[in-house]
């Protein structure tokens, strides 16, 4: 397959594929809530364990999927959410 | 050498090594690619957008005297650990020293060197550049059409978007990194690409955020030397494996006993090997996740840390 320079992809999550999706913490499965969307594609939500609670953030098309912890550190140090 | 770095330390030097880099290489994009820009940078983002492990050999005497990039000068300063990357800060002088000093590493290959220039021809710049891999990519010319991967450790995409020609559009490519700029910049160059068939998630290899089963082949390029608990690592591989699925992973790993003064080296500086577990405790971390079949091929032929090509499958 070649590959083909310049052609339009917009890599934001999309909705169908959020059944493969786990939360990293306990491995069950995610609910998505969209806050912004865009021809189907979620730019901003927050998926969230139907285990656990645990809440993950998607921000410009970026699901942040890593453990809350490790997160919240990062954020810190930043100074703003990770996906900016 | 002080205290061994906690697990959070070891992952926030590598988040801010490779975050820096991705950075760079961003900022960099649709510029013309730098000659040389290993390790001769002119400034921080030539020097990211180098192979910056490229093999000593390949270095002139000029570019090998010139200092080593700010912004991983800075990484380094701000994160003690930042060593344990496997491009590290220090792998361009590190490489220069290693011939006189006897270290273990010296005539390691890192990054775009690795691939056949036909391999990665196709690819724009941004994505060959953040290359940081250790392996010739043997995993990806196993993979067949219709399969479905896994990256863990996927960087700037390179490896994941050499996977995606080779399983088709029937396929599809996941790539699996924690450092949110490397997400960013991936994403960057899968539009560039154009390839529909790869998707990239923010997320930590020692927590993997997908189902378990899903995937048919994990492979991952020099970044599982990075994981301060490497057995969870592959048992999170193995679980998202389905069954008969394969692992094939390119590493840093020793092999032999060192000499006090390898070992002394090691400390000092050779950042990319720090993390690298003895080859047998790395075969019996992967056996221990619940692998069959784990073999290991690396070309060493003295005691040292080498780049090894690993196997396993999920029964």
């Amino acid at each position: 397959m070649p590959l083909l320079r310049g052609r339009a992809y917009d890599p934001a999550m999309q909705r169908e594929l959020m059944d493969i999706l786990a939360c990293p913490l306990c491995k069950q499965p995610l609910r998505l809530e969209a806050t912004r969307e865009d021809a189907g594609e979620v730019l901003d939500g927050t998926l969230t364990c139907t285990a656990c609670g645990e809440g993950y953030p998607i921000t410009e098309g970026i699901p942040n999927l890593l453990p809350p912890d490790l997160r919240r550190e990062m954020e810190a140090q930043a100074g703003s959410p990770t996906g900016h | 050498m002080t205290d061994t770095p906690s697990a959070r330390e070891i992952q926030r030097a590598v988040v801010d090594t490779y975050g820096a880099r991705a950075r760079a290489v961003l900022a960099s994009a649709g510029a013309p690619p730098t000659a040389d820009a290993c390790c001769a940078p002119a400034s921080a983002e030539d020097a990211a957008a180098g192979a910056c492990c490229s093999p000593a050999a390949s270095m002139t005497a000029a570019s090998a005297a010139q200092p080593m990039s700010v912004s991983f000068q800075a990484a380094a300063a701000s994160a003690p650990t930042a060593d344990e990357s496997c491009c590290g800060p220090d792998c361009c002088d590190g490489s220069a020293q290693a011939a006189s000093e006897g270290n273990p590493a010296a005539g390691q290959q890192f990054g775009a060197a690795l691939y056949e220039a036909t391999d990665v021809s196709a690819l724009p710049e941004s994505v060959v550049a953040a290359s940081a891999g250790c392996g010739n990519p043997l995993a990806i010319a196993a993979l067949r059409p219709g399969e479905r991967v896994l990256d863990l450790g996927s960087g700037g995409g390179i490896d994941c978007f050499l996977a995606a020609r080779q399983v088709g559009e029937a396929g599809e490519v996941w790539g699996l990194d924690m450092t949110p700029d490397m997400v960013a910049l991936a994403r960057h160059n899968a539009g560039e690409v154009g390839l529909e068939n790869v998707r990239f998630r923010l997320g930590e290899i020692e927590d993997i955020p997908f189902e378990e089963g899903r995937f048919d082949v994990i492979m991952s390029n020099c970044v599982i030397n990075l994981s301060a608990d490497k057995p969870r690592v592959f048992r999170e591989a193995f679980r998202v494996l389905a069954a008969g699925g394969r692992l094939g992973v390119s590493d840093m790993v020793q092999v032999g006993e060192l000499s006090e003064g390898q070992r002394a080296s090691l400390d000092q500086w050779a950042g990319c090997i720090a993390g690298a577990l003895p080859l047998e405790d790395y075969l019996d971390a992967i056996r221990a996740a619940g692998f069959v079949q784990v073999e290991a091929q690396h070309e060493a032929t003295a005691p040292g840390v080498v780049s090894a090509y690993l196997t396993a499958r999920k029964a």
